[in-house]
């Protein structure tokens, strides 16, 4: 019954996007604009396919139907109710499910959002492309990867889900996050191949889809940070970020994703660099397939690798087919998109975001590189290699720490050219501020070159921050006597994209503030502990105190108490525990953390009990870690006020012109217009 | 240099098509199942251990013997899986003195194997690798593993993974077959 | 602005490059052997753990290969023997930094030149813009002037 409802709801599904896409490409081919109406109401059945099968899937979760196979092997009777809703996205099948369902919203979202652009050939272009991707999808699940297999003897129980993945309420966000995130990249993608088909690269529609591709971003740079903070808690090996090949791969389109988010607004402000920011959308989205396939095929080692499955070679071939027709498109119409403009001067906005591509594209390569180069060496040499993390931290720190200054030099830049009076004006106190920063941080003991310097230009960008928004705020709180939190409400409003793309460079400050931290300042012991004995780790007193041994149905898990002192204040008892579930024979290690501002205090029980009655424990003193979920919060602040609705000045609502809308207000400070010589 | 779109178009497009077919020629294979000793063809590492009833064990003691050595824990279910096949092993070349069959606890205790090898019968030599250098000595990769060492002390063959019956006998054919 | 005159970027850089200096300064003695271990632990692959190195992970061979470690090292011998050890056991694989040397220089070299060659693109695109004029006359303009001019 709910496998047929669901069985019903992919078929739906998979018919409609098939059926829209006929209608388009008929609509498109004979110029008749009722096929294209016909088309995009496709849209709307494809969410409905979707909604449907997600639903009936959740509804078998929920009521235990161990009749269904997928049911029986990521479900069991015991599982707590979030973690049997979060079995959607335990496994390979029902993942893809989720993947439809939230493509289908953003296809819906945007076919809204065109309403009054039905029959313009580039929307329909676009839907084409979209239906094309939602059709590939559910073909999946009708083909290789059916969420909807029934079991002809049901089990009495189920094999529940991945230990792993029954752990931490943080399973309930991560996968959803990445999902929304590498699946919002759909619709720029659409937008960009129905560009170049029509050969109307007008900016219009790049404007119409920076919501969903801010949208995308945002939700991926959430998710990537919430996959960090659950390997943290629950991986129990003291770090956030391993370079797994699955961690880059989501990684990758993120990278050139925010390379594009940059490039564009050259594009929007000097109509330069067309095929490039065509190219960023086509690759990310090309990446995207690239994560799914590396996740989902196995044919790399990774602690991701949770379902073995054999929708890998449709993968890369969808893939194949996706790539090769981005090349293709971009062969055949990219010299006619080439634009005469030209950069006036290498110290100027538009140059600078010039650098910052170069920069994110060569991370990017080089991320993209040593994540497939153990497949190339084997390939070519026969033998296996590895490229971990020494490789990526050796090759990606210069390049972030170049990042780290584009971000604090590039947004004081003027657009065309500039003068020493300005950068004077606008960079002297972000640079002493630097220089003092530096200056402290190694009277306090900081050493490292990195370290020192990451913190300096960190102090940079956010000295540059505050200035540009006090300045902001300033002007119009003298020029129309407003008051202060009126005043910075009405400023951030007026250019909300600006505004808060400088609240997401202070969420990737205190990233980078972080991350230097997390690796000049922590400290890592294993204490072996009889009851009652103490250990001192970096100042911190750790007292083991005694076990405590819980048996549920689900899991069987020994904690060992443990005591913190710190500076002769009593800072609580944690409990690192090991815990074993039925159905897997190795012991899961959970990490108990003291979390502080500054310092963490991470808890492992590395042994249980011995004969003895000792224990090992796993004292690692880590510093700043907080910071890194703090800038995650800041960047969804930050995204979340870029795409909020620009306030203008004058309410007229003025008709677009339904191909090329004039390009909007870029992020030009707009605080010294006396200064920005043309 | 007439389009450079085209150029560099055609550039990636090669880069791609190379990364395709790589990523293609590997999508069915296992990672895992690559891992191969890199000890065969060389000399056996010198140990010295002790069994469960306190017996010494030694690459000394070994010479001369085609000795199977077999990675193993009481909690890991392939272990369990291959049990039968070396029970037979064991069953069969019980009268022979100069094949041995030697049990490492690779990542256990005794406490916990102990009971389970008497309960499941396994009467040949175990040893517990309590500090790893065994294994790591014997650059394992997991559990379990088995090595073929042929009497003058040369590995001659391995098995990752559940051995059968069959890869038990080819082993100890391999290790006889040489002085 | 007049009170922030004596703010020079002579100053500022003079603060920041001695800061650099600073931090750059050799502080500690010489590297012990427990560091050393340390290292290269964060170098080798844990065997039985996907892809986290012997320093990260706590599982039973990580541990085994960190006593090693600290053995060899007190030992005094070599990093570069002590990874050949490990290469000699388990294959290149077990290296987490892949060696600079035949295929693995491609893994080190290759970013370095893409590099080199955006940076050298970028560098001759404002060349170039630099010395073309600003605007260049369309064939269309030409005729309106030249109309203009015969009518």
């Amino acid at each position: 019954m709910k496998a047929s409802l669901g069985i019903l709801g992919v078929a739906l599904g998979a018919s409609s996007a098939g059926l829209g896409i006929c209608a388009l490409a008929r609509g498109l081919w004979t110029h008749d604009d009722r096929w294209l109406i016909v088309g995009r109401r496709a849209i709307f059945f494809v969410l409905g396919g979707a909604v449907v099968a997600v639903g009936a899937m959740e509804w078998a979760l929920i009521t235990h139907d161990f009749s269904l196979q997928y049911v029986a092997a990521n479900n069991a009777r015991e599982t707590p109710l979030l973690f049997t809703i979060t079995g959607l996205w335990a496994a390979l099948e029902g993942s893809i499910l989720l993947w439809v369902l939230v493509l289908g919203g953003f296809l819906t979202f945007t076919a809204y959002k065109f309403r009054a652009r039905v029959t313009d050939p580039l929307v329909a272009w676009a839907s084409l492309i979209g239906l094309a991707v939602a059709l590939f999808f559910f073909a999946l699940m009708l083909g290789p990867a059916n969420p909807f297999r029934t079991l002809s003897n049901p089990p009495f129980d189920g094999q529940g889900p991945n230990a792993l993945l029954q752990d931490h309420p943080l399973m309930a966000f991560h996968p959803p996050m990445l999902y929304l995130g590498l699946v919002g990249f759909t619709i720029p993608f659409a937008f960009a191949v129905a560009a170049l088909i029509t050969g109307r690269f007008s900016e219009g529609w790049l404007a119409d889809v920076r919501k969903a591709t801010l949208i995308a971003w945002g939700a991926l740079t959430i998710g990537i940070i919430l996959g960090a903070w659950w390997s943290y808690e629950v991986l129990g090996w003291g770090g956030f970020w391993a370079w797994d090949p699955v961690e880059n791969a989501a990684l990758l389109p993120w990278l050139t994703a925010t390379a594009f988010l940059h490039s564009v607004i050259v594009q929007e402000r000097r109509a330069m660099l067309r095929v490039w920011n065509l190219s960023l959308i086509l690759s990310t989205f090309c990446l995207t397939i690239l994560a799914t396939f590396l996740t989902r095929s196995g044919v790399l080692n990774s602690v991701h690798s949770f379902t073995e499955s054999d929708i890998g070679p449709w993968l890369l071939a969808f893939l194949g087919v996706v790539a090769a027709g981005s090349i293709a498109l971009i062969a055949w119409r990219g010299d006619r998109l080439r634009s005469p403009g030209r950069i006036d001067s290498p110290v100027s906005r538009e140059a600078a975001f010039l650098v910052n591509n170069l920069l994110f594209a060569g991370l990017a390569f080089v991320v993209l590189l040593g994540t497939v180069y153990p497949l190339l060496a084997e390939a070519l040499q026969g033998h296996q290699l590895s490229v971990g993390g020494p490789y990526f931290n050796l090759m990606t720190t210069p390049i972030a720490l170049a990042l780290l200054l584009m971000m604090a030099v590039a947004p004081a830049l003027p657009w065309r050219a500039t003068s020493t009076d300005v950068l004077r004006r606008r960079l002297i106190i972000p640079a002493y501020t630097a220089g003092i920063t530096m200056v402290v941080a190694l009277v306090l003991g900081t050493r490292g070159i990195t370290t020192v310097l990451a913190f300096g230009l960190a102090a940079f960008a956010v000295a540059g921050i505050v200035r540009q928004y006090v300045v902001g705020a300033r002007a119009r709180h003298r020029a129309e006597s407003e008051r202060w939190p009126t005043a910075v409400r009405r400023m951030v409003s007026g250019n909300p994209r600006l505004y808060g793309g400088l609240v997401v460079h202070t969420g990737i400050v205190c990233i980078a503030v972080a991350l230097a931290a997390f690796g000049a300042f922590t400290t890592r012991r294993e204490v072996e502990l009889a009851r009652g004995q103490s250990a001192t780790v970096s100042g911190y007193t750790i007292t083991y105190l005694g076990n405590r041994t819980e048996k549920s149905p689900q899991k069987t898990s020994v904690a060992v108490l443990l005591r913190i002192h710190h500076d002769g204040s009593d800072l609580g008892t944690y409990a690192p525990a090991i815990s074993t579930f039925p159905g897997s024979n190795e012991g899961i290690g959970t990490p108990s953390v003291k979390t502080g501002f500054l310092r963490d205090v991470y808890l492992t029980l590395v042994s249980s009990p011995n004969e003895k009655g000792r224990v090992t424990i796993g004292v690692d003193i880590n510093a700043m870690v907080v910071w890194l979920w703090i800038g995650g919060a800041v960047i969804a602040l930050g995204t979340a006020i870029a795409i909020s609705p620009e306030l203008r000045r004058r309410k007229v609502r003025v008709d677009r012109e339904p191909v090329s809308a004039p390009p909007e207000a870029g992020p030009t400070p707009s605080e010294e217009p006396e200064v920005v010589p043309v | 240099m007439k389009h450079p779109a085209r150029w560099a178009a055609l550039v990636v497009g090669v880069g791609v098509a190379a990364l395709a077919v790589v990523l293609a020629t590997q999508v069915n294979t296992n990672p895992q199942a690559d891992e191969q000793t890199h000890l065969v063809g060389k000399q056996v590492p010198t140990f010295t251990a002790h069994t469960f009833d306190g017996q010494t064990v030694s690459t000394a003691s070994l010479a001369g013997k085609a000795v199977l050595v077999n990675f193993w824990n009481s909690w890991c279910i392939p272990c369990q899986q291959e049990l039968p096949a070396l029970k037979a092993f064991q069953q069969e070349h019980a009268g022979d003195p100069n094949v041995v069959l030697l049990g490492i606890l690779r990542d256990d205790t005794v406490d916990a194997a102990r009971p389970y090898a008497e309960a499941e019968g396994m009467t040949w030599d175990l040893v517990n690798d309590a500090s790893g250098n065994l294994s790591l000595d014997f650059g394992t990769f997991g559990q379990p593993e088995t090595y073929a060492i042929a009497p003058d002390g040369t590995v001659v063959g391995t098995q990752f993974g559940p051995a059968s019956t069959r890869n038990l006998d080819t082993m100890l054919a391999a290790a006889q077959a040489r002085p | 602005m007049r009170g922030r005159r004596f703010l020079t970027w002579g100053g500022a850089a003079l603060l920041i490059l001695g800061a650099l200096v600073w931090a750059a300064w050799p502080s500690s003695g010489p590297q012990t052997s427990a560091d050393r271990a340390h290292e290269l632990a964060t170098e080798i692959r844990c065997p039985d753990c996907q892809g986290l190195s012997a320093e990260d992970s706590s599982s039973s061979s990580a541990q085994a290969i960190r006593a090693d470690l600290a053995r060899r090292t007190k030992a005094g011998e070599s990093d570069a023997e002590i990874r050949s050890v490990y290469v000699a056991r388990y294959g290149l694989s077990i290296l987490l930094k892949p060696q600079s040397s035949g295929l693995g220089l491609l893994v080190w070299g290759l970013p370095v030149l893409v590099f080199a060659l955006g940076a050298a693109g970028l560098a001759l695109a404002f060349a170039r813009w630099r010395r073309e004029p600003r605007l260049h006359a369309t064939n269309a303009d030409e005729a309106l002037v030249d109309g203009v001019r015969s009518g």
